[in-house]
């Protein structure tokens, strides 16, 4: 017995002398920024300066800062509207992408293809397409006799342009969606059949509770990445020598952008953490009820 | 067997210190002479960036100390976060004068006092106004490489097509011209516009100057809702957005060229004035040396002759962060841009106004097309600039949003405008 403890000791200590590269790592670079943030939320900090505690001032700032509930809006907008539409766009492709048609792989590339593009390279290539006068996206509207909105000047429309760039974005889940698609037995199928079920009852009795595992997974990756957005409009409300900017009527700052703007432009890092947190906090609360909720829709085995 | 254990837990513990030790290593800069590296970040690009290079090339030549590197950075944020560090990745940076104070007051930039005082620099040479945004609870913090002006710049050949003569005098002849020069479709599709605005803050402070208002007080708060700077502002929407509507000036506008290419609305014809600076007078010769332009003073209401002459003055500035790793020798290029025959050369090759009240007059800056209106503005007593304040980058955010919703016609200036008063009321002092 003594001999065993101390072997297994021995084992804890080797154990984390080998994981201790990764653990220094995780304490320094991760755990004490996220420390370090919540104690920052609670000073007055430029990043210059040694930071002088405020008490709770900061969170108070938010009751009625605008752009706060506008950044906020605009965030949930996009998620709301966004990782759905994502969700069951790709969930078309994978099905699709899973039936017996000639040049499947040739197709699977095409939707897996825009996101190896780096992502900076696409948004631009966007804010070209979607150009109100020598846009293509536009043309093609005009050609179909469809409105063709301005895009990136109108706040209605800033915003379904960056759910439009992110649907062209949606290779990685669309196949994580196939692989799951190919895991559903092909007996349930049969049995299906036998039973007379059509291709939509098929889908609904078979397909969707087999897959939910994997929608839970994607609905709370998408949503968590979703309400850190922050390229896409940061570079679609890029101006001249890039100065600070929210799109037309702020209609582009996300919450991620609003933490950036005040922390790095107007040095104010005490309210960037603030927020963070306040981010942190928010998203935790949307994925708990996504999980309670999930008992209802999501099928295990 | 315990101390085998023991040795293997070692080793593996100083592969986590090696790691860590070898990412540090990276760090250090490995110069192969004995000239110390100063690296020059600057916010120029293009031709603007390859005119400075020339004159980094002759200061490198004219001395065997130090080695200054140029690095084109137009990026006003990434320009900012670099500096956040213990060690930053330049020594010397440029910069504008009504952020020296904001910078200032965080301690980002490097003091220069002792600098000039060691070298006996003379900053009574520079211009008062322009030195004056350099100053931060008495010390100075920047130093003004080149100034600029705004004024009235219009295309002769849309003057000529619509039959009018000359530029305006009065803004009520301005808004006259204005009509003139717009061209509409059918369908009400602008394909000239009379005016627009090259850089919107620049250009909407300017025209609050124009109508006598001020952006911020003498004690150096926020005066964003002045009645001057309403009027103003009203003068854009009215004739603009008001008369051609906001929808249709925005699908107009939102096809414009990149500003600093042979792209730009104004060369194009497709805008027939512009409030706009005076590197204009080079730009012009680089991107569109056929355009058939001119410039002229500011045009003034004409119940108020005694704003005849208004102009806003902006600096360039040059400044030494305060993570600076070769402060002493980042100053000593500074120095030698600072000095008379660098001035010249650097705002002649860039067309812009010098810093110094000796170089007003200097022939050398008659080679350059049109540009003796601009160094004149500099001496109105109406040259007005925004103040330099602790504050100055919330206040700029808080004002490009206000003026982007007021000429997008979301809200109107007087409520706009207030607006900001209020938001400003919470800046820090």
């Amino acid at each position: 017995m003594p001999r065993r403890s101390t072997t297994s000791r021995r084992q804890l200590r080797l154990g984390l002398a080998f994981a201790s590269p990764w653990l220094v790592g995780f304490v320094v670079l991760i755990l004490g920024p996220i420390v370090a943030s919540g104690y920052y939320s609670f000073t007055d900090f430029n990043l210059f300066q040694p930071p002088t505690f405020v008490g709770v001032d900061n969170y108070r700032t938010m009751v009625g800062d605008e752009r706060f509930t506008k950044a906020l809006f605009n965030t949930l907008y996009l998620t709301v509207f966004g990782v759905p539409l994502a969700l069951s766009l790709s969930l078309g492709f994978a099905l699709a992408l899973n039936s017996r048609v000639r040049g499947l792989p040739l197709y699977r590339a095409i939707v897996y293809l825009p996101t190896i593009i780096p992502i900076v390279v696409s948004v631009y290539v966007w804010r070209w397409l979607l150009n109100a006068q020598y846009g293509y996206f536009n043309r093609i509207l005009g050609l179909l006799h469809l409105p063709q909105p301005n895009w990136l000047e109108d706040p209605t429309f800033t915003k379904p342009a960056i759910i439009l760039i992110g649907l062209w974005m949606v290779g990685g889940t669309t196949v994580i969606y196939l692989a799951a698609l190919k895991d559903v037995p092909s007996e349930t199928y049969e049995a299906a059949l036998v039973d007379g079920a059509g291709p939509w009852q098929r889908f609904r009795a078979v397909t969707w509770p087999a897959i939910s595992p994997v929608t839970l997974f994607q609905l709370i990756v998408g949503l968590i990445t979703s309400l850190q957005l922050f390229t896409q409009p940061y570079l679609l409300a890029q101006t001249r020598l890039n100065a600070a900017a929210g799109g037309p009527d702020d209609s582009l700052l996300t919450y991620g952008m609003y933490v950036y703007q005040n922390a790095f432009v107007f040095l104010k890092m005490g309210y960037a953490s603030a927020l963070a947190w306040v981010l942190f906090l928010v998203t935790l609360a949307v994925t708990a009820v996504l999980m309670l909720t999930s008992r209802r829709w999501v099928h295990y085995g | 067997m315990r101390r085998e254990s023991f040795r293997r837990a070692t080793a593996a513990a100083m592969a986590g210190v090696l790691a860590t030790a070898l990412g540090a290593c990276g760090g250090s800069d490995g110069g192969d002479d004995d000239k110390v590296e100063v690296v020059f970040s600057y916010l120029w690009a293009g031709a603007e960036a390859e005119a400075l290079e020339e004159i980094i090339a002759d200061f490198n030549a004219s001395q065997d100390e130090i080695e200054v590197r140029g690095v084109s950075n137009p990026d006003f944020q990434k320009q900012l976060t670099s500096m956040s560090g213990a060690q930053g990745s330049f020594d010397i940076s440029d910069h504008f004068g009504n952020g020296v104070g904001a910078w200032a007051s965080k301690g980002i930039l490097a003091p220069l006092d002792d600098f000039i005082e060691a070298d006996g620099l003379d900053t009574d040479d520079f211009v008062p106004a322009a030195m004056s945004q350099m100053m931060y609870e008495g010390q100075t913090y920047s130093m003004p490489i080149a100034l600029h002006a705004q004024m009235l710049m219009y295309n002769k050949k849309l003057y000529a097509e619509a039959g009018i003569d000359g530029p305006p005098e009065t803004t009520e002849e301005w808004a006259e011209q204005i009509a003139k020069l717009t061209k509409r479709d059918a369908d009400g599709t602008i394909t000239q516009l009379g005016y627009a605005n090259a850089e919107i803050n620049t250009s909407f402070t300017t025209l609050g100057f124009m109508f006598g208002g001020a952006w911020d007080d003498q004690s150096g708060r926020p005066t964003p809702a002045d009645p001057g700077n309403v009027a103003g502002l009203e003068f854009y929407t009215e004739n603009i957005p008001g008369t051609y509507g906001v929808a249709e000036v925005r699908d107009f506008t939102s096809g414009f060229g990149e500003y600093a290419s042979a792209q730009n609305p104004f060369y194009v014809d497709k805008v027939a004035t512009i409030i706009d600076g005076e590197w204009q007078s080079v730009f012009i010769d680089q991107y569109a040396p056929n355009l058939d332009w001119g410039v002229a003073p500011l045009p003034y209401p004409a119940a108020q002759p005694e704003l005849a002459g208004t102009t806003q003055v902006t600096t360039s500035t040059l400044f030494i962060p305060r993570n600076a790793k070769h402060p002493e020798e980042a100053w000593e290029f500074m120095k030698y841009l600072l000095s008379e025959d660098a001035m010249v050369r650097f705002t002649l090759a860039l067309g812009n106004l010098p810093a110094r009240i000796s170089l007003l007059d200097d022939p050398r800056y008659d080679t350059l097309p049109q540009f003796s209106t601009w160094l004149d503005a500099l001496r109105s007593p109406n040259a007005q600039s925004l103040a330099s304040t602790p504050w100055s980058a919330e206040y700029t955010s808080d004002l490009g949003q206000a003026f982007d919703d007021i000429a997008q016609q979301r809200t109107s200036p007087a409520e706009g405008l207030a607006d900001v008063a209020d938001k400003a009321s919470s800046y820090a002092p």
